[in-house]
This record gives C-alpha cells, sequence and structure tokens, in this order.
C-alpha cells in the first residue's frame, strides 16, 4: 500500500489560524495545519497537524495524522498517526502505524496494522492460540 | 545492606514500594507479602498463565505467544501476546508482533507491520488508574 505523501513542515496549503474556531465538515486534498480550534468531522487523503495548543473535537479519517495538541474525538489514518510529547488524545484511534513520544497521553481503543487502516475495521484476529494449548489426557 | 547494592521495585500486586538487592531473584512483598518475581524473561515458546507478573522485564521472541494478563517493566513483542498488560515502563511491538488486550503504560512504540488491538491508556497516569485497572483482590 502506498502511504500518503508528507508535506513538509511548513508545507501546509490551508492552515487555520490560533484565533480561528471552525464547526463544520472539513474536506481537504493536501494538508491542513490546525492552529486553533475545530470541532466537527474531518476527511481527506492528506496529511492533519494538530499543532500544540490546538484542540479539536470530532472525528478525523485522514492520510497521515500528527498530533501536537489535544484531541477529542476518533482518528483514523490511512498512513502514519504520530502523537508527540505534548498530545492529549481522548478517543479511538485506527491506524497501520503509530509513533508515540514520551509525553504524550491518550486513552482509547487502538488498532494498529496495515489491515485495520486499509479495510476501516478492527485488524484481523490472530491465530487462535488457544487451540496449540496442551490437551489434557483424558482417562 | 549497603544502599549501592539495592534498588527500589513496586510491587505488581499492591504497588508498594519494596527495596530489593541488585541480585535478588524474588523477594516478598513487606506490604502485602505476596512474592515478587524480579527476573527478566525471554518467552520463545507457547507461555500460558493466570498471571504473568515480574519485576523485571519480558521479551516476547518472533515464536513466542504469551496467553495471559502480564504486569511487567519493560515489555518487548515479537512474538504474539493475548492479554492485558501493565506496564511500568515501555510496551514496545516490533514488526512481527501482535499485541491483543488492554495497554495500560507510560510508552508506547508500534513498529511497522506491529499489530495492536485492545483500549489504550498511555501517559504519565495518576497511580490509582493502575490500580483501577489491577484491583488488589
Amino acid at each position: 500500500m502506498a502511504e500518503p505523501q508528507t508535506p513538509a513542515r511548513g508545507d501546509f496549503p490551508t492552515i487555520i489560524g490560533p484565533d480561528a474556531a471552525f464547526k463544520g465538515e472539513l474536506k481537504f486534498e493536501k494538508g491542513v495545519r490546525l492552529l486553533g480550534r475545530l470541532e466537527g468531522l474531518v476527511e481527506s487523503p492528506g496529511q492533519l497537524e494538530i499543532a500544540e495548543g490546538a484542540t479539536l473535537e470530532g472525528d478525523v479519517k485522514a492520510g497521515n495524522i500528527r498530533v501536537d495538541g489535544s484531541v477529542k474525538g476518533n482518528l483514523r489514518a490511512s498512513g502514519k498517526i504520530q502523537l508527540s510529547a505534548s498530545a492529549k488524545l481522548e478517543g479511538d484511534l485506527t491506524t497501520a502505524r503509530l509513533e508515540v513520544a514520551e509525553g504524550a497521553v491518550f486513552i482509547g481503543k487502538c488498532v494498529v496494522g496495515s489491515d485495520a487502516a486499509a479495510k476501516g475495521g478492527p485488524a484481523p484476529r490472530m491465530d487462535d492460540a488457544a487451540k496449540h494449548a496442551p490437551q489434557p489426557v483424558k482417562k | 545492606m549497603e544502599p549501592d547494592s539495592t534498588r527500589p521495585v513496586l510491587c505488581t500486586h499492591c504497588n508498594g514500594e519494596n527495596l530489593v538487592g541488585k541480585r535478588a531473584m524474588s523477594v516478598f512483598c513487606r506490604h502485602c507479602r505476596k512474592r515478587l518475581i524480579l527476573e527478566d524473561y525471554r518467552i520463545n515458546t507457547y507461555h500460558s498463565v493466570r498471571l504473568f507478573a515480574t519485576c523485571g522485564d519480558i521479551y516476547v521472541d518472533r515464536t513466542g505467544q504469551v496467553i495471559s494478563p502480564i504486569r511487567v517493566r519493560n515489555l518487548t513483542v515479537q512474538g504474539k501476546v493475548k492479554g492485558d498488560v501493565e506496564a511500568r515502563g515501555r510496551v514496545e511491538v516490533t514488526g512481527t508482533g501482535e499485541l491483543r488486550g488492554d495497554i495500560t503504560a507510560p510508552l508506547i512504540r508500534v513498529e511497522e507491520g506491529g499489530r495492536i488491538e485492545g483500549f489504550c491508556r498511555i501517559g504519565a497516569l495518576p497511580d490509582n488508574w493502575l490500580r483501577a485497572a489491577f484491583p488488589v483482590k
């Protein structure tokens, strides 16, 4: 699976400023850097960056997501989710790759795996290990 | 006992602090009187117990499979783990690793290809979170 391209740090075509508050449904192609407050649904094949001090309340479906601020809602990424040291995430997370820095806080259900992100559902169950368990001797 | 030859460990049952010898392999908790394992483990076969608890580290090899709740300092998963994990340090799932169960840890790292599924409490959480996750019976 081709991983969505990660834009460089200052290469975001759209920036929601620190004094802006957005409420509603947001769709974009390349990348958005959130410095203010966003409440609602976000959908994109590109990158979403939630900067330090920014807050997001709602569900996100994107290519790559980087969290430096605080998020209350579910995140789903086809590529990678990065939680930096200042990140606070309260909600479920589904992604192919996960990077959590020391100091980040995350509380919620987590599904990580390439299949999980592609299918959009929970990761496939691992082989039922119980069948390999030693069987009791029948008398 | 000289201070240099001791190290502090937290009880895997009651979270009480104990000062133990650096070479000790197990002690009895001075708070709850239960036995504490201090060794590191490397698992490369099937391992299923009611509770897999150690104050050391657990390393699950590629061929290893652990079916059990785990209380540990650091956990590295290259194989498969099924069970709730409470770590006082770091949980690391490598590219071949698979972890199914709830995770409580200050730090987690999942390499590309690694899989995890479960409820996570990651970060410097208050001690009562750990107590709530694993109440002393």
